[in-house]
């Protein structure tokens, strides 16, 4: 940006780390814009970080001025990017978390309205007087803030010891949830404790996600008490779910019943479903989007009541809530399962989401109530990427083995479902018109889910133990970042559920180096087959010596067999271009064979003959082009093999 | 309210029937309840006009201009801020965004809010005063970033007294409240360049008085928050004067050294993009010169082991090398 700014005095170095830290509040000056000051020194320069590392895309040049690995493909418009420094990203709200809700500090719930009918009242008459008092004086706000120990009603207290904490429920990459019991309050409530010297991303994303919270004061939106900084920590105080989430009911019932033919039932469904598009509403009319919408992210109290929750990567529709000036958002995160496909396709600019995408979401989680499981769980985030945006939109029987599996449910069921997954997000109905749709008039009341959620579900206890058996980061969400990459950080999630639910499996954390990463959260870094290209902090900086050799793999997809039948059988399999960088001395031939093969780009058996033909253009320094070879994955039965039209072959060439 | 659908109110009705309804509301007679629905149906109706709703687009420039003629007349923004705490829930998120969309109203290059609410700088310190009272607190903030963007509107708030209560309320125990304080004490500081470097520089004193505070706070956010947002000014152009000044003063370098040594890396990391500007300052006052010779062979290890395992941040090596080397050579550019 500026140079010289300091003709003769200062080298100061630049202000880009201190902008990125900082985070930047509204004020875009500082956020993004990344200062260069140099000085006459020149040593304190900033440098634009660009980790150079290999890059590997599909499809497209993409240039990859930040080094990331980059999967773009044109026809859907979708780029990919694999960072190299892998880092769990701090997941705000484990989606697993039984039991978090919250409530507003003079709100009152229903269920608590039936015992305490004085206190709305009391506290409304409290808030009135308050205000004429702080105008006189100047009431310390520390006292404003923790005054709570002479009436039980006031509020929330902010000091750690009129909390008794007790057992963990949750448990995730920076935070720690427990159950807790409020002193004061002698009121049970859930502490979210999330260890600040871990989070990396800027405190304002924090601060966004806890204004979401606190900005909604619905009976279907998690409920959100105070927060307090305790030493190095932010406890969140929410309200206690006791019924935990729906995707730990779930699992449990999945796990202790035969499911094989759904795992609830319709009014079930559709009275859970109910409740979130209630909540939903709220939200969207409040500005906000949730973007995460999913089984995990909904809660269960004892009473049968539902709420929504995880605000992590919920967004404010418009800056400043300001629902005229923007009405889209270009940066994105979500889980790959339920994500809508326009929040995939985020690349071009004027091409953005909005509520509808929550209602895709909404969707899924239909289907995943009924079957278990997402549609597309089995598969790894990219190429749930490629089939949501390749195929037609899932449905009930996507994921079924059976063709009658899934029978019990109804046409309006289904056709619910078909409303939600609509490609066309215009075509989706808002929250409000699919309250109106008539398969909700199959809804009950909470009591109905109080016998057909809660008293199944797991107890408290077993979830405990299960919380503290999960490893920090085995969850996940691919995001986009602002700048368009696509990172993959941590989640509960492994879905599978088949197996077991409990695989200390993690994803691989895919991101942006912003260069502060823990050690400890790079663990878990098995995943799916996906090799941990060979890096270290030195490799990278050696890197940059070394110019990235482009490349570009052509073949036809691996995935026939994955998409719909009716898809397959008569249609050939399209050519496909993947393009990649590779830097010699960083890059390892079988690393880059292995993260295609992760991305699901490339069938598992060519992991070795890619490679090994990768590996010899790159030792022909430029003597080869083009390397043609056959594939060991062969050919769908309607194909016949040929060289040139890449049919059982596959070919590398080197595009500059 | 018509009986019969959403009858089309004007603008003078709709605020004088809100100015009524808040006027109730704050004698606090036995009708309060009937007063709060009648904030919380004007304002909605209000909010209608401004930003439309699924079914109705936003009213005609004309009907704006009208409705935000009677707001001023009526002296109605200043009554909604004063009485916020009493309205509902909703309301107060209501209020917030009618205010928000009326302050950025233009006409031309012209905001006649922004030269309205100049006139009535009131609002402008109630507002900064909702930070006192946690069930308006964030309203106000989303209200009092809006304002900040507008120059002069930011000038009247930090050449104010109450400016300096922020030193307070990014303190508070409640953390989004501290943290929502934050953010418009910074955006007041830093968003307009020349507005705030002026400010700096004549209040120098005071402003880095009650600064070294939050430096020295207990809390762990408000030290890390404070120490980011100081690299960050003694960082921009614009404070020059101020930065110099800053790192001229040897107690200033002590605070840093002795951060640099906290036991929270974020906050080390802070600390050195303060610490370095010390070192690279060409021009070294004698008392800085004589903490940083007395301390070389301590700092030359110290950094040298500081943060080793950023190696993959190119920036931050190259200026703790350069940090070291200029330390080391100290001596030799003392005795010239």
């Amino acid at each position: 940006m500026a140079t010289d700014l300091f003709p003769d005095l200062y080298p100061v170095g630049s202000v880009k780390g201190a902008s990125e830290r900082l985070g930047a509040v509204p004020s875009m000056d500082c956020s993004g814009v990344k200062l260069e000051i140099k000085g006459i020194f020149g040593c304190l320069r900033g440098n634009m970080r660009q980790p150079k590392t290999g890059a590997l895309s599909a499809a497209a040049p993409v240039s990859t001025t930040d080094g990331q690995l980059k999967f773009q493909d044109t026809r859907f418009l979708t780029t990919l990017v694999l960072g190299r420094s892998r880092k769990i990203s701090p997941d705000v709200l484990p989606a697993c978390s039984p039991g978090i809700f919250r409530q507003k500090p003079f709100r009152l719930t229903t269920n608590q309205c039936a015992t305490l009918p004085s206190l709305a009242h009391t506290y409304r008459n409290y808030s009135a007087r308050g205000s004429k008092h702080s105008r006189l004086g100047t009431a310390l706000a520390h006292k404003m803030a923790s005054a709570s120990s002479t009436a039980v009603v006031q509020g929330w207290p902010n000091t750690k010891d009129d909390y008794d904490l007790k057992e963990v429920i949750g448990v995730g990459a920076t935070a720690v949830v427990h159950a807790a019991f409020c002193i004061p309050r002698q009121e049970k409530c859930a502490i979210k404790r999330i260890n600040l010297e871990k989070w990396n991303t800027s405190m304002d994303e924090l601060l966004k996600e806890i204004q979401a919270m606190s900005s909604c004061n619905h009976e279907n939106v998690v409920t959100y008490y105070t927060s307090f900084v305790v030493k190095e920590e932010l406890w969140l105080v929410l309200r206690l779910l006791e019924g935990g989430s729906l995707l730990d009911i779930i699992k449990h019932k999945t796990r202790t019943t035969n499911c094989k033919h759904g795992v609830f039932d319709e009014p079930t469904i559709a009275t859970v479903l109910r409740e979130v598009l209630k909540g939903l509403e709220y939200f969207h009319s409040n500005g906000q989007i949730h973007r995460d919408i999913k089984a995990g992210n909904i809660l269960l109290g004892e009473d049968g009541t539902v709420q929504i929750a995880d605000f992590g990567v919920s967004a404010w529709l418009a800056t400043g809530r300001d629902l005229s000036r923007q009405k889209v958002r270009h940066t994105f995160v979500g889980t790959p399962c339920w994500m809508a496909p326009e929040v995939m396709e985020q690349v071009r600019e004027d091409h953005g989401y909005d509520f509808k995408a929550d209602i895709w979401s909404l969707g899924i989680t239909a289907i995943e109530m009924a079957s278990g499981t997402a549609p597309y769980h089995k598969y790894p985030p990219m190429k749930v990427l490629m089939l949501t945006l390749q195929n037609d939109p899932p449905t009930l029987d996507t994921a079924a083995d059976d063709k009658d599996q899934y029978k019990a449910y109804g046409k309006t069921f289904r056709k619910m479902i078909v409303d939600c997954l609509q490609k066309d997000p215009t075509k989706r109905p808002t929250a409000t018109e699919l309250l109106k749709h008539p398969f909700f008039k199959k809804a009950k009341d909470k009591k109905y889910l109080q016998q057909t959620l809660v008293a199944i579900g797991p107890s408290l206890e077993t979830r405990v133990q299960k919380a503290s058996k999960r490893q920090p980061g085995t969850s996940g969400r691919l995001h986009r970042t602002v700048t368009g990459e696509w990172v993959w950080s941590s989640e509960e999630e492994d879905s599978g559920g088949s197996s077991d639910g409990e695989r200390e499996e993690a994803l691989p954390v895919n991101t942006i180096d912003n260069g502060s990463s823990e050690d400890e959260v790079v663990e878990s870094e098995e995943d799916y087959g996906m090799v941990k290209p060979a890096q270290s902090h030195v490799v990278i900086q050696a890197a940059e010596q070394n110019v990235p050799i482009n490349l570009v793999l052509r073949l036809r997809r691996p995935d026939a067999h994955f998409s719909c039948e009716e898809n397959s059988k008569n249609q050939k399999r399209e050519l496909n271009d993947i393009r990649f960088e590779f830097a010699v001395g960083i890059d390892s031939a079988e690393g880059i064979a292995a993260e295609l093969v992760g991305a699901g780009l490339v069938d598992g058996k060519d992991i070795v003959v890619i490679a090994a033909n990768l590996q010899k253009l790159i030792d022909s320094a430029g003597q080869l082009r083009t390397v043609t070879f056959s594939l060991n994955s062969g050919y769908a039965a309607n194909e016949v093999p040929d060289d040139k039209a890449l049919i059982g072959f596959a070919q590398i060439s080197i595009t500059d | 309210m018509p009986l019969f659908g959403k009858s089309q109110k004007s603008p003078a009705e709709v605020v004088k029937a809100l100015k009524e309804a808040v006027n109730a509301l704050e004698r606090g007679d036995k009708k309060v309840e009937k007063a709060q629905e009648d904030v919380s149906k004007n304002l909605v109706h209000i909010k209608n006009m401004l930003y439309g709703t699924a079914e109705a687009e936003p009213q005609a420039d004309i009907v704006v201009a009208q409705l935000a003629q009677e707001l001023y007349n009526s002296n109605l923004l200043l009554l909604l801020v004063q009485n916020l705490s009493r309205i509902d829930f909703e309301g107060k998120k209501d209020v917030a965004q009618v205010f928000n969309n009326i302050l950025r109203r233009q006409i031309g290059t012209r905001s006649p809010t922004v030269e309205y609410i100049c006139t009535k700088p009131e609002i402008l310190f109630t507002l900064m005063s909702g930070y006192e009272h946690q069930d308006i607190a964030l309203n106000c903030g989303t209200m009092l970033r809006e304002c900040a963007r507008y120059e002069a509107l930011a000038k009247i708030m930090i050449y104010s007294d109450d400016f300096y209560n922020f030193f307070r309320y990014v303190e508070v125990s409640t953390f989004d409240i501290a943290s929502d304080a934050f953010s418009t004490f910074k955006e007041l500081l830093t968003r307009h360049k020349i507005l705030s470097a002026e400010f700096l520089e004549v209040n120098y004193d005071k402003v880095f008085s009650h600064y070294q505070r939050l430096l020295n706070s207990e809390n762990y956010v408000t030290r890390r928050q404070s120490l980011k947002l100081l690299g960050e000014l003694l960082l921009d152009r614009h404070n020059f004067t101020v930065m110099t000044r800053y790192i001229s003063n040897p107690d200033n370098l002590k605070l840093m050294m002795n951060m640099l040594k906290e036991k929270s890396r974020n906050i080390q990391f802070e600390a050195f993009h303060v610490f370095k500007v010390f070192v690279a300052n060409p021009n070294k006052p004698k008392p800085i010169l004589d903490i940083l010779l007395r301390n070389q062979e301590k700092l030359i290890e110290f950094l040298t082991r500081f943060h080793t395992d950023r190696s993959e941040d190119e920036q931050f090596n190259d200026e703790k090398a350069y940090l070291i080397k200029q330390i080391k050579e100290l001596k030799s550019v003392h005795e010239n």
